[in-house]
């Protein structure tokens, strides 16, 4: 009679609170349940009755990684409910401000919340003793990151300069040249982290899913776009809900999406298999390097993708800061006219697709929101992994079956507080 | 002996720690320095023995108190970390609506299933020794605390409005500029960043000691707004206070 | 006071006559001594500031004589004459602590302006060890001659702007948010030269809002090295008002204690002017004289319209022109048109004094109660922004920042301001100006009374900055002289004080000294016993204090607890309460910590030479007074009675218990002492001090009362002593306020129109009647 209980209260290296909880006897799954315990934030709430002018702002602090990510969708559903279009240069910042982003999310999950797991020690800490050169780079690597958006911001943790039509302050051209050779010097930092990600212990579990994600005729899409399944083709961002799908979980009351299955997923795989294609040269190569090919269904390989993306990133933003130089910067007027109107704003947040839709009454103050984020998304699938997968490792031993659990949740690189809804569960 | 640092969040964003950890060169200082003994965004291990704890986040369920006052009985100092803990932050957003109907706007019918309470500051809960302000903080006022809890001395936090750095700055003003600025009445230390960034104050950092807040009232309503939108640009982050009153 | 008194000793009539004469033009008090024995015996008669010493003597030689002087009053300064000099013998005295050297022939001007430096100055003691290069005289830049005006076109301004671009930053006036500010230029055409008015001041390169003063390492070895930036800058555009401003800089940061700092960006700097021609509607700039200048600048610009009509006003200037320009004699057409437009700029002004300005101060002064100042500020925020934006203002506080690896760190000082809540906060949290109206009145006093008195020099040029920024729209100083005004005229002299001050860099690095003792007096109060590490002596007076450092912690004022007569190590007696103090308590023997000074006036011995002594020391204020009991024990026959009495609150908190119990056995002083409240093993007296005082029988005319002791205890103490008759001008007493830069420059010592850190701590109760902040 084999008892296995697995409880972990508040998975570590994660940003955000949840919990794994496991029970079988002999060989029979009683319970198996991945929780979100993260405290009701209620956005929702605090951003009726808020002017324009504040809403991305409040917007921003959903989240501390991926705040450029929500500002961003934020700004774009505010700018379709009024009916107004960005300017080729606000595109264009834009578009660099969100690569800054998706390079220190990246870099801070493959380096600081899962290489740990995949090197076998407990964090990053240790590592400053055993790979000290890795971990100074991750740390040049998040602080380019950093420079990079404060350059074009203000700062990167809840910007400071991005408006609805454009910028509040354009960075300054001699500072976006200077920090373009240190960008080149990253892809060379990449290299090296390629070979140390080739000597990752990556479990090999494939359990095949519907892949979500925005895509666009012309490039990678980051932060424009339709929704893009791999089941199902394009559906335009303003019917999201069709795809969504949210709905609660009797008890357990965590809000799930489906859409043609009975899960999905979002993230850096779900880009790389639905738009492989229009992934640039380096990136392209890279993933080759690694072994990782279009459609890929093993959700460890998150990561992976993740450092491909890297690649891509920093490529793309070396092509965007040349089209800037040679343009120049224009101040541009930013004054906004507001009407009464609703509007829903995609980006592919470094975690996976997200989702603002707001409606404005014609004082410019907003009546309704609705938020999805990608981790939200991405709870049904985590629970569909686990529950394929228990069944084939659960005679190993507990602390190692507990671990391949942990690492399971980690590698979709969640971020549980941006979840706007919580989860209680209560554990018979 | 290295003093021993626990890092903990309550309902925030997390963005407070990750920028606290924003460091090159300087976290193999700060690691020379101090053992991070307990930081579960960053590492798996953790232990119950610590001296200093940085708390970020503001406390919104009942099930969180708890948790913080074993936190101040374990450690010898406490401190609170970002705008949620020193002064509520955006949470308190939610404090002037009545709990249940906040919970409906979000949950509609599955509302039953969720608990909730007015968000407050740490300081509400327990005694907090000091503050590193802001929504997210300065990466550099919070080495100036750990630096200050090194050497133990009393860390040199200002007492004075956001409106002296801006100065520093060079800053043109931005009542100057057709918008206004909660800046007068709110404690510099972030050297006055947002109006560089080509906007206003919104009051991240929380009031100086001794605000004229009456003062500042009437100077927005000179430049054209109610008292009402006065207020609620207040309440953005100091919704705890305004609410409270 | 005896500070003013000089003593020459030379053994030729013709030195000692002239130097004589010279110093009395200056109005010093002057002696003379013909041989080193003679110099002795006036020490011991009399004490003086400073000795003029020739080397050369008769008999005893003049190192002899300086070694002996110290031993005798170590305080005097000492200036060595020689027509020999030699690298050993300037070592030598340099050791001995000769403060500086003069090489005959003597020019006057030379000695004079030695003299007075060498008195006001800090009490420096040179921490350059035995190697010292015969230095050739520092030459001093005369005030320059405004030259003939010329005319340049706009193609020659650019010249000049692009040329020097090559060799230095340029920061000039440029358009930004619809206002003007200084910043770098890049290139000719962003210079907006018809501005009206910059958001801040150009003074900002002069004093920066943040700058480091030192960097210091600490842990194995403490090493501390004062830091001067010296970017060569030109800044292009600066009005008039600012020049004058500048001009008030100029005076306050290097006539007296020359600030190596601000020293060394004076010098780096190059001034192009222009004339305001659009004034700002908030600019009173005529009314404050400040609307044209004739000095202060390398070159002034005055558009005619094409051309630039342009006066030189240096030698820098006139290069630059010769060099980089072609200038031509302006015709007569020209020279009218600059008048006519300086003309037009002057009546476009709409506000002005209703007063004139020369009566500002006496006004003031009549109005320090007037309901004006509480009515005034209570719509004031404290947000600054007056402060920060004045061309005059330049008050700074000092901290240190260390790395993380706790073993470096720097000392920085940065923008501060009386208007700021915490300005005048000490330590135990008292707040000497906690009210929005007493830092309102003091801002407006500086600005019309203080700044003139101490500085001669206008102390509001009428930019309307502040006014401008000001949210509650109350700062202007116009409005509020205006509101309080009558008629007066204040003269103005426009008068160039840049000159090369000695770059001492050495004002802001303290001494580093040994703590070789500790004695625990009380669980809150230790007295600590310091030796320099260079091994030479403090020099100080009774009452004067030091400013010591923890390196990374901080810096704090603490007075001096022993006497000057007791050589080798020097004592402070230090009562734990801020981050400091702490700091102090905390270390043991054999740790290194910085010392700067002494500062103060200390107590005036020869006013108290000969006449009977009443000490009376409140609980903490033992701790300076003592080093003047020491003294007087030391000298005990210069003195007449001398009667001390100390109050402690308990038996447990009474202090230096073995020193009380030998004054109560000695002859030569007359001791009581009481407690407040005793215990079961007190058997002294019971009571606050006062009651002690009626006990005690005195000639009210032949004794000076001295009093050091907590605020409170003032007020009482002087009841009792004038019951006893005893006149304002005998009662001496010691002030404490927030002290941090010691060499009266930060700002926060101030009680009205004095640096305590200057004119005091020690004052007579007949000055504290005309300080009203001093109550």
């Amino acid at each position: 009679m084999r008892k296995v209980k697995v409880n972990v209260h508040q998975v570590t290296r994660l940003e955000g609170h949840g919990n794994i909880v496991l029970n079988a006897k002999d060989g029979k799954i009683e319970e198996l349940r991945w929780e979100v315990t993260e405290s009701p934030r209620l956005f929702e709430a605090m951003l009726r009755g808020r002017s324009y002018q504040d809403v991305a702002f409040i917007a921003s602090r959903i989240c501390g990684i991926c705040s450029i990510a929500h500002t961003t969708a934020s700004i774009q559903a505010t700018e379709v409910a009024f009916g107004i279009q960005p300017s080729e240069q606000t595109i264009l910042l834009r578009q660099l401000l969100f690569n800054a982003e998706m390079l220190e999310s990246h870099v801070l999950h493959i380096l600081f919340l899962a290489a740990p797991d995949f090197l076998g020690v407990d964090s990053v800490f240790p590592l400053v003793e055993t790979h000290r050169e890795v971990v100074l780079m991750a740390l040049r690597l998040k602080r380019l990151a950093y420079n990079l958006a404060e350059l074009l911001a203000g700062r990167k943790t809840h910007p400071i300069s991005c408006v609805v039509g454009g910028f509040a302050r354009l960075p300054d051209l001699g500072e976006l040249k200077a920090i373009r050779s240190r960008i080149e010097a990253a892809l060379a930092d990449f290299e090296v982290i390629v070979k140390l990600a080739q000597t990752f212990k990556i479990p090999d579990f494939v359990r095949e899913t519907e892949y979500i994600s925005l895509k666009h005729p012309n490039e990678y899409a980051f932060i424009r776009g339709g929704i893009c399944s791999s089941d199902a083709g394009i559906t335009p961002v303003s019917e999201y809900l069709r795809v969504t799908n949210e709905f609660c979980v009797p008890h357990s009351t965590a809000k799930y999406t489906k859409n043609e299955r009975d899960s999905y997923m979002v993230g850096a795989l779900a880009r790389f298999n639905n738009n492989y294609g229009q992934l640039l040269p380096r990136a392209k190569e890279a993933a080759h390097e690694l072994g990782l090919k279009a459609p890929c269904h093993n959700p460890f390989m998150i990561t992976v993708a993740q450092l491909v993306e890297c690649f891509h990133v920093a490529e793309h933003s070396l092509r965007l800061i040349d089209q800037i130089l040679a343009r120049g910067l224009e101040e541009e007027d930013n004054r906004v006219k507001v009407r009464a109107g609703r509007g829903v704003g995609a980006v592919e947040a470094p975690r996976g697709i997200l989702f603002h839709d707001y409606t404005y009454n014609d004082q410019g103050v907003l009546t309704e929101a609705n938020c999805i984020i990608p981790t939200n998304q991405n709870h049904n699938n985590i629970q569909k992994d686990l529950e394929s997968l228990v069944p084939k490792i659960l005679d190993k031993p507990e602390d190692e079956l507990t671990h391949t659990l942990e690492m399971v949740v980690r590698a979709y690189d969640p971020c549980v507080s941006c979840s706007t809804h919580s989860l209680r569960v209560t554990i018979k | 002996m290295k003093p021993k640092v626990a890092f903990f969040d309550f309902t925030s964003c997390e963005g407070c720690q990750l920028d606290a950890l924003n460091l090159e060169g300087e976290l193999i200082d700060l690691l020379a320095a101090v053992d991070i003994v307990n930081f579960r965004e960053v590492k798996t291990e953790r232990e119950e023995n610590y001296d200093i704890a940085f708390v970020e986040g503001s406390i919104s369920r009942e099930s969180e108190i708890p948790r913080l006052k074993k936190i101040r009985d374990q450690a010898k100092v406490l401190i609170a970390l970002g705008a949620c803990a020193c002064i509520g932050g955006v949470n308190c957003l939610k404090n002037s609506l009545p709990m249940d109907e906040a919970l409906r706007i979000v949950y509609k019918d599955d509302a039953r299933y969720y608990d909730t309470m007015p968000a407050r500051p740490i300081n509400a809960v327990v005694p907090v020794d000091y503050y590193v302000r802001g929504c997210p903080i300065n990466t550099d006022e919070f080495l100036k605390v750990v630096k200050a809890l090194l050497l133990g001395k009393k860390p040199e936090i200002p007492n004075y409005p956001v409106c002296v750095e801006c100065k520093m700055a060079g800053n043109v003003c931005v009542f100057d500029r057709g918008m206004f600025c909660l800046g007068p009445v709110i404690r510099a230390g972030c050297n006055a960043i947002c109006i560089s960034g080509g906007r206003f104050c919104w009051g991240c950092r929380g009031l100086v000691d001794d605000p004229n807040v009456d003062s500042e009232k009437d100077i927005l309503k000179k430049y054209g707004l109610t008292v009402d939108q006065v207020t609620e640009r207040f309440k953005l982050f100091n919704a705890y206070q305004e609410v409270a009153k | 006071m005896e500070q003013k008194a000089v003593l020459v000793v030379d053994d030729e009539p013709i030195v000692r006559e002239s130097l004589r004469d010279w110093l009395k033009d200056a109005g010093y008090q002057v002696t003379t001594a013909e041989t080193g024995e003679e110099a002795l015996e006036m020490v011991e008669k009399q004490d003086f500031g400073v000795m003029v010493l020739d080397l050369r003597l008769p008999g005893k030689t003049g190192i002899k004589v300086l070694e002996e002087v110290k031993a005798q009053r170590p305080w005097i300064k000492s200036i060595i004459i020689t027509a020999y000099p030699s690298a050993e013998t300037t070592a030598e005295a340099k050791r001995l602590g000769a403060i500086d050297y003069l090489i005959k022939p003597v020019a006057p001007d030379d000695l004079e302006r030695l003299v007075r430096e060498t008195i006001s100055s800090a009490g420096r003691e040179p921490t350059v060890a035995a190697e010292v290069e015969i230095r050739p005289k520092p030459p001093v830049v005369e005030i320059v001659e405004v030259k003939k005006p010329f005319v340049i076109t706009q193609d020659s301004l650019r010249s000049i702007v692009e040329s020097l671009a090559e060799e230095m930053e340029i920061v000039g006036v440029k358009s930004r948010h619809g206002k003007y500010v200084y910043d770098r230029i890049t290139s000719f055409e962003e210079l907006c030269l018809d501005y009206d008015v910059t958001v801040m001041p150009p003074t900002k390169y002069l004093l920066p809002a943040k700058e480091t003063l030192l960097k210091f390492k600490v842990g194995d070895g403490t090493r501390v090295s004062p830091v001067t930036e010296a970017i060569p800058r030109a800044i292009i555009g600066v009005h008039p008002y600012d020049i004058k401003a500048i001009e008030l800089l100029d005076k306050a940061f290097l006539a007296t204690n020359p600030d190596p700092n601000y020293n060394a960006r004076r010098q780096n700097t190059i001034i192009i002017a222009v004339d305001c021609l659009n004034p700002s509607p908030k600019s009173f700039a005529p009314s404050m004289g400040t609307h044209l200048t004739e000095t202060g600048f390398d070159l002034l610009l005055t558009d005619i319209g094409i051309d630039y009509v342009v006066t030189v006003g240096s030698e820098k200037g006139a290069d630059l022109l010769a060099k980089y320009a072609e200038v031509r004699e302006p015709t007569s057409d020209d020279i009218a048109k600059q008048k006519a437009v300086r003309d037009e700029a002057l009546a476009k002004y709409k506000l002005s004094l209703d007063v004139p300005r020369e009566r500002l101060p006496k006004l003031l002064e009549e109005s320090y109660d007037d309901p004006y100042w509480e009515s005034r500020s209570k719509t004031c925020l404290s947000c600054g922004s007056c402060v920060m934006v004045c061309p005059t203002c330049f008050c700074f506080d000092v901290r240190d920042e260390v790395s993380l690896n706790l073993k470096e760190g720097e000392r920085f000082r940065n923008w501060d301001g009386c208007m700021l809540v915490d300005f005048a906060k000490v330590a135990t949290g008292e707040n000497f100006r906690h009210d929005k109206a007493s830092r309102l009145r003091h801002r407006m006093y500086r600005k019309g009374k203080y700044i003139v008195e101490r500085y001669g020099r206008v102390g509001c040029v009428g930019c309307g900055r502040c006014a401008i920024a000001c949210l509650a729209e109350i700062a202007s100083p116009l409005e509020t002289f205006n509101a309080i005004a009558e008629s007066a005229r204040i003269k103005e002299e426009a008068k160039r004080i840049v000159r090369e001050a000695r770059a001492e860099t050495e004002l802001y690095a303290p001494r580093l000294a040994e703590l070789v003792k500790i004695d625990k007096l009380t669980p809150r109060e230790r007295a600590f016993e310091f030796r320099f590490m260079d091994d030479k002596g403090l020099g100080h007076r009774p009452g004067q204090f030091v400013e010591v450092s923890v390196m990374g912690i901080g810096e704090a004022p603490i007075s001096i607890s022993s006497s000057p007569t007791r050589d080798g190590t020097f004592q402070l007696a230090v009562r734990s309460v801020g981050n400091v103090t702490n700091a102090l308590h905390a270390l043991e023997k054999g740790a290194i910590v910085g010392i700067r000074g002494p500062f103060g006036n200390g107590f005036p011995i020869e006013a108290l030479e000969g006449k009977d002594i009443l000490l009376i020391a409140g609980g903490i204020g033992l701790f300076p007074l003592r080093s003047l009991v020491q003294y007087i024990l030391d000298r005990r026959s210069s003195f007449g009675r001398v009667i001390l009495l100390f109050g402690a609150r308990s038996p447990a908190e009474r202090l230096f218990l073995d020193e009380l119990a030998a004054w109560s056995q000695s002859p030569e002083i007359e001791f009581q002492e009481t407690v407040d409240r005793g215990d079961e093993s007190w058997k002294g007296n019971v009571g606050v001090i006062t009651t002690l005082i009626p006990k005690v029988n005195i000639e009210p005319k032949k004794t000076m009362a001295v009093v050091v002791g907590p605020p409170i205890m003032y007020r009482f103490v002087i009841i009792e002593l004038k019951k006893k008759d005893i006149p304002d001008d005998n009662i001496i007493l010691s002030l404490e306020r927030r002290m941090k830069c010691g060499v009266g420059k930060c700002g926060h010592c101030q009680i009205n129109d004095v640096y305590v850190c200057q004119e005091g701590p020690v004052f007579t109760l007949a000055q504290l009647r005309n300080l009203r902040e001093a109550v």
